[in-house]
């Protein structure tokens, strides 16, 4: 119930101020960085001078500017964007985001500045300006009344402008990702981010990021690959350099093993609490066939053999653990997995040659396992490759995308197959896809199995790019961090489990000040995630109506006859 | 076969078991009404055993030992426990309870990865608490710390019988509870048909958070039990401490209080005997954890209903 | 609601020959007798309907028929060889159900419901979808083909891009026939396939059972509609308490006075659910 009724005349009214204090809020936005918003230059980057802007005062400028742009493209751009077009962009919203993005990003730098340099007292008047520029507009767009959705998502553009989006839209990626890992200041790095997610935000509201996801999906292979380009490109952006090369490692590795554990999650529907003593059994396998000095198996392969054996046993563990599914289901599997995977943890400790037969070293674990040589290729040396060098890491780099790009494939084909149907439908009515002829035992059984050769392989690499395998880098957190790299990206999609398992293992390594709390937030973030979003960042349309079960509209929404039929109206 | 030795492990396994029991009845309590698997609930025993010390730095000033100070310990304990249980189950469980079941699993990790960091990061900021980064020393209580007895070479520590009084002391009262008070019965009414409960004027919700309450209140206790016979605690013990409960729920007979504290007292003595008796380098204490999951394991697999677990029909 | 015809082929059995060989069933659930000593047989081409109050037993003897229970007692046999009470076997073998309280995949779209119905007539292997080789993509094909084909004869053509769980009362009573038809089986268990509909919509489920029964496979069909089950059966079995009161053509069964009394006389003491 409303206790003022909104009249047209009172809307209207409230529109024209909204607008009005928007806009104001846009061009202070927009002036902002011209005006010194620190004392010293010893916060963030140099922000002291008068008309001449930072780098990073300069991204408030740009939100500023999109922010302009919602506010005056509908009158501007009136004549163009008549007739059926008119709803092809929801400006308001646009404008409502780029107005929040404005001042999330604001309040982190002024935040940021009083953090690094001990008080509110050391921002200038430029950065209260920007403030409550930002606040302004913040106010101003909250005025404006909601627009209805945009349609722009459901316009068929032409090949040509698809292909050069997705270039333009792959190369800002590439060079932002190596901008922000360049960044040493952690503010200004959670800055980018902020700046990153309003842009984002704004795209997704304005309409663009729907036309975007539909239009790709016309040409997945060219998004596919340039992606992979992309990803090949960014060793060459390092010049060299081997520190941000074996963050980027780390986040191969989680991110291959996350995608793995999104086979069995995701697509199979078991919840898998053990998933890393794959990793672990395949690192193992690795080191002990490596030829490590440590090691008590004296064979020493090559890796394409280790890398299948790692792979062979770690599915045979994975047979193992999955057995059980033919009895238990639901929270004992979990619960049965959990405890797999604390035994396997616990015989790789015992296996040290006093409390049980000598394989794997006990707690010290194998170290001095050597660089990997495939094929003559020394991954321990680096190599000019185009004028520049590429490092130990980066040679890590390439072989972890070819295992990436491995895990990917075999993750959507089996997703769109038979099999990802029987999944699927394992996953909505276990008893009734039993009773219409699925394999239930065996399709999960294969999850779990192939789950664990693709964690397996990862592993095998591991070994070698870790150089030392020691049983207490497998422990239970590591399982739950992997869940949640799952649960936060998105279960059942590729894209999301990237997305989560490079925040999950960029930001502690880059925010060294949220190290200390890196478990804690991690362990609010999946309560959080639960109740707020358990689909995911960005979401698997099947997910996301499983999580809903009650929400229609939901279900019209996603339902393409239902929205056809909308569009038609 | 030493009948001494053997005894002094049936006292070790009961005494352990004991510590199972109590909080295995957590699990099962609240498994019994809402089948949710608390999976946070090891880490509310941790918690009860940080309010008892708490308590003890707060009133007995860090120092006095007399036997008094134990009761009030133990209201302590139970006071931040159930206080932790029940929030947690207000702002995270209850907004799940229509949610698929992967939901509220994957928030209790969330929850007890919290817990355990919260205690690690913030207790020793409070003024005059000890840093719990590390293993942090459990006050000696009089009466129920020091000086074991010795009867005829089996010997039997005082934080031993603590424990198995508390038990015995928490299972009467948990029958009497359950089988003679209103809210007892309404709590078999609401775990027998939650929807007809509803319908005949049970508070449900309220119901639940009673289960979460006692579940908490018993896990207390065993926290205090755990600080008393091992002198120290830890914000990790919940893990470990917990699976080993929800094992023994499940050995008993997950949803049956009396089948937890048979599996637990079950799982103590075969963890105690295995350790003891299992010859050749499997056995020893390096391995005993291996058993108990394996044993969890096999208990999931070929008897998920447990040994005073009635089996269930699955209709199509 | 389309009214036009689909033709489909189906792979049957001879007409006339005994699929479906059911021998003293009985199904005892700790003290409860639920089923006892059930004869049942069916010949390809036949519609047999099975009837009998709340609580008589015929939903479990349906369960205990596809393998979603182990019988207790008896045997029963599926085009001459013994069938294994394993839900998969059974519709390996060529029988195939659908559900008294509907149980489709509600978050997939109608036809990936059917194409569901196909996976144990498909064989593509893990090795082969990863690789999606050409015949990997024939058999895709096909699997949608045939979908849809049954969508079109269960009559709801055009649903196929449609969530399961959107779609009307009736049409997801038609869709589980589609996905049931979908595992090709040569005798289709339906379990109240007109409960909650109205008149016409039972009308056109009747034309439907028709005209699955006129492309040569066998139908059992529970109901409680008794004029909607004496115009459609060849044969019907009156089940009260677990066990077979009275067989025979529907007029004789409609006659018997002892099957009046178990609907009328003493429906109450059967109660004790029907699940």
């Amino acid at each position: 119930m409303r206790l003022n009724p909104v009249t047209p005349e009172l809307q209207q009214r409230h529109r024209r101020t909204g607008w009005l204090l928007a806009l104001v809020g846009a061009v202070l936005l927009i002036g902002s960085p011209y005006l010194p918003w620190a004392w010293s230059d010893d916060a963030l980057d140099d922000m002291t001078y008068l008309f001449g802007p930072s780098p990073t005062q300069f991204l408030g400028l740009a939100l500023g500017a999109v922010l302009l742009v919602c506010l005056l493209a509908p009158r501007l751009l009136a004549r163009v964007l008549a007739g059926r077009r008119a709803r092809w962009f929801a400006f308001a919203d646009g404008a409502k985001a780029a107005a929040l993005g404005a001042l999330v990003f604001v309040a982190v730098v002024v935040v940021g500045i009083a953090v690094e340099l001990g008080g509110l007292v050391n921002v200038r008047y430029g950065g209260w300006i920007a403030l409550v520029a930002a606040l302004l507009a913040v106010a101003g767009t909250m005025l404006l009344p909601r627009d209805r959705p945009a349609t722009l998502g459901g316009v068929r553009s032409p090949g040509w402008l698809v292909i050069s989006t997705i270039a333009v839209v792959m190369l800002v990626t590439l060079l932002l990702v190596a901008y922000a890992l360049d960044e040493d200041d952690p503010v200004i790095f959670v800055a980018l981010l902020a700046f990153v997610a309003g842009v984002v935000a704004v795209l997704l509201k304005l309409g663009v990021g729907p036309w975007f996801s539909s239009q790709t999906a016309r040409h997945r292979g060219v998004l596919v690959a340039s992606a992979f380009l992309v990803a090949f490109a960014f060793p060459f952006t390092q010049d060299g350099s081997e520190a941000n090369m074996s963050i980027a490692t780390q986040v191969l590795i989680f991110a291959a093993t996350a995608l793995g554990l999104n086979i069995v999650v995701g697509l199979a529907g078991l919840l898998d609490l053990g998933y890393i003593a794959f990793l672990g059994a395949g690192a193992f396998v690795a080191a002990i066939l490596s030829g490590s000095a440590f090691s008590a198996v004296g064979w020493n392969p090559p890796f394409i053999v280790t890398v299948l054996i790692s792979g062979v046993v770690a599915s045979l563990l994975g047979l193992i653990i999955g057995s059980p599914t033919l009895r238990v289901s639901g929270d004992y599997l979990a619960i049965v997995t959990l405890a797999f995977g604390e035994i396997f943890r616990l015989v790789m400790i015992n296996l040290d040659g006093s409390d049980g037969p000598d394989l794997t070293n006990g707690s010290n674990g194998i170290p001095g396992v050597p660089d990997l040589d495939l094929l003559g290729f020394d991954f321990g040396e680096p190599h000019v490759l185009l004028g520049v060098e590429i490092g130990r890491f980066a040679n890590y780099y390439f072989l972890l995308l070819l295992v990436i790009a491995l895990i990917m494939v075999v993750f959507a084909n089996l997703n769109r197959s038979r099999i990802g149907r029987g999944w699927v439908a394992i996953r909505e009515d276990e008893k009734a896809a039993e009773a219409m002829g699925v394999n239930v035992f065996g399709l999960k059984l294969f999850a779990f199995a192939g789950g664990a050769f693709l964690a397996g392989v990862a592993g095998a690499v591991r070994a070698h790019h870790d150089i030392s395998v020691t049983p207490d880098q497998y422990i239970f957190l590591e399982s739950a961090f992997l869940l949640a790299a799952v649960v936060l990206g998105g279960m059942g999609t590729i894209v999301g489990v990237l997305l989560g398992a490079v925040l999950l293992r960029l930001m502690p390594e880059k925010l060294r000040f949220v190290d200390e709390y890196r478990l804690l937030i991690f362990g609010a973030l999946l309560v959080l995630m639960m109740r707020f979003r358990p689909e995911g960042l960005v979401a698997s349309r099947r997910r996301q109506l499983e999580f809903h079960e009650d929400d229609e509209e939901l279900a019209d929404k996603v339902d393409p006859t239902v929205t056809r039929a909308e569009g038609a109206r | 076969m030493d009948v001494t030795l053997f005894l002094q492990q049936l006292v070790n396994g009961l005494t352990l078991g004991s510590l199972f029991a109590l909080i295995a009845v957590g699990y099962t309590v609240v498994y019994g009404i809402i089948q949710l698997i608390n999976f946070a609930h090891g880490e509310i025993f941790m918690v009860g055993a940080f309010g008892a010390l708490s308590t003890w730095i707060v009133i007995g000033r860090a120092q006095i030992t007399a036997w008094w100070m134990l009761p009030l310990m133990i209201l302590g304990a139970m006071g931040v426990a159930v206080l932790t249980a029940l929030v947690m189950e207000r702002l995270a469980y209850r907004p799940l309870r229509n949610a698929p079941r992967l939901a509220p699993l994957i928030t209790a990790i969330g929850i007890s990865v919290f817990l355990q960091e919260v205690v690690r990061l913030f207790y020793g900021l409070i003024p005059g608490f000890p840093d719990a980064k590390a293993p942090v020393p459990f006050p000696a209580v009089q009466g129920v710390s020091g000086g074991a007895l010795d009867l005829g070479g089996v010997v039997l520590q005082r934080a031993a019988i603590f424990t198995l009084v508390a038990l015995v002391v928490s299972w009467t009262f948990l029958y009497f509870f359950v089988n003679r008070t209103r809210i007892g019965r309404a709590m078999q009414a609401t775990s027998q048909d939650p929807d007809t409960a509803r319908l005949m004027g049970i508070d449900v919700d309220r119901i639940i958070m009673v289960a979460f309450a006692l579940g908490a209140a018993l896990a207390a206790l065993a926290g205090i039990a755990h600080g008393l016979q091992y002198t120290n605690i830890d914000f990790r013990m919940g893990f470990l401490a917990g699976l080993k409960a929800f094992t023994a729920a499940v050995l008993g007979g997950i949803g049956n209080i009396n089948g937890a504290v048979v599996g637990g007292l079950l799982l103590g003595l075969v963890e105690v005997m295995a350790t003891a008796y299992i010859p050749g380098t499997f056995g020893g204490s390096a391995w005993k954890d291996v058993w108990a999951f394996a044993l969890l394991i096999l208990v999931l697999v070929f008897r998920p209903q447990g040994l005073l677990g009635a089996k269930v029909v699955d209709r199509a | 609601m389309s009214t036009e015809q689909h033709e489909v082929q189906f792979a049957t059995a001879p007409e006339g020959a005994v699929l479906l060989e059911a021998r003293g069933v009985t199904m005892r659930f700790g003290g409860l007798l639920a089923v006892n000593a059930v004869d049942m047989s069916v010949r390809s081409g036949e519609i047999v309907g099975l009837i009998g109050p709340n609580g008589a037993g015929k939903t479990t003897f349906f369960n205990c028929l596809t393998g979603l229970y182990r019988p207790t007692g008896g045997q029963v046999s599926f085009a001459g060889r013994p069938l294994p009470p394993r839900p998969r076997k059974v519709v390996q073998a060529g029988m195939a159900r659908t559900f008294q309280n509907i149980r489709l995949f509600q978050n997939m779209t109608a036809l990936e419901n059917v194409m569901v119905g196909r996976y144990c007539r498909t064989s593509a292997g893990p090795l082969t979808s990863i690789v999606r080789g050409p015949k990997f993509r024939r058999e895709e094909a096909a699997t949608r083909a045939r979908a849809q084909e049954l969508l079109g004869f269960v009559g709801i053509p055009e649903a196929g891009e449609s969530l399961a769980r959107n779609l009307s009362y009736g049409d997801q009573r038609r869709l589980e026939i589609a996905r049931a038809l979908a595992t090709d089986p040569q005798l289709l268990l339906l379990d109240e396939p007109t409960a909650g509909m109205n008149p016409q919509e039972t009308r056109q489920a009747e034309e439907l059972i028709f005209r699955i029964r006129d492309s040569g496979l066998a139908v059992v069909v529970i109901e409680h509609d008794m004029r909607f089950i004496f115009n459609l059966c060849d044969r019907v079995l009156c089940l009260v308490q677990g066990e077979v009161l009275v067989q025979g053509t529907p007029e004789q069964v409609q006659s018997d006075p002892r099957v009046i009394e178990a609907y009328i006389g003493t429906s109450d003491e059967g109660e004790t659910g029907d699940a």
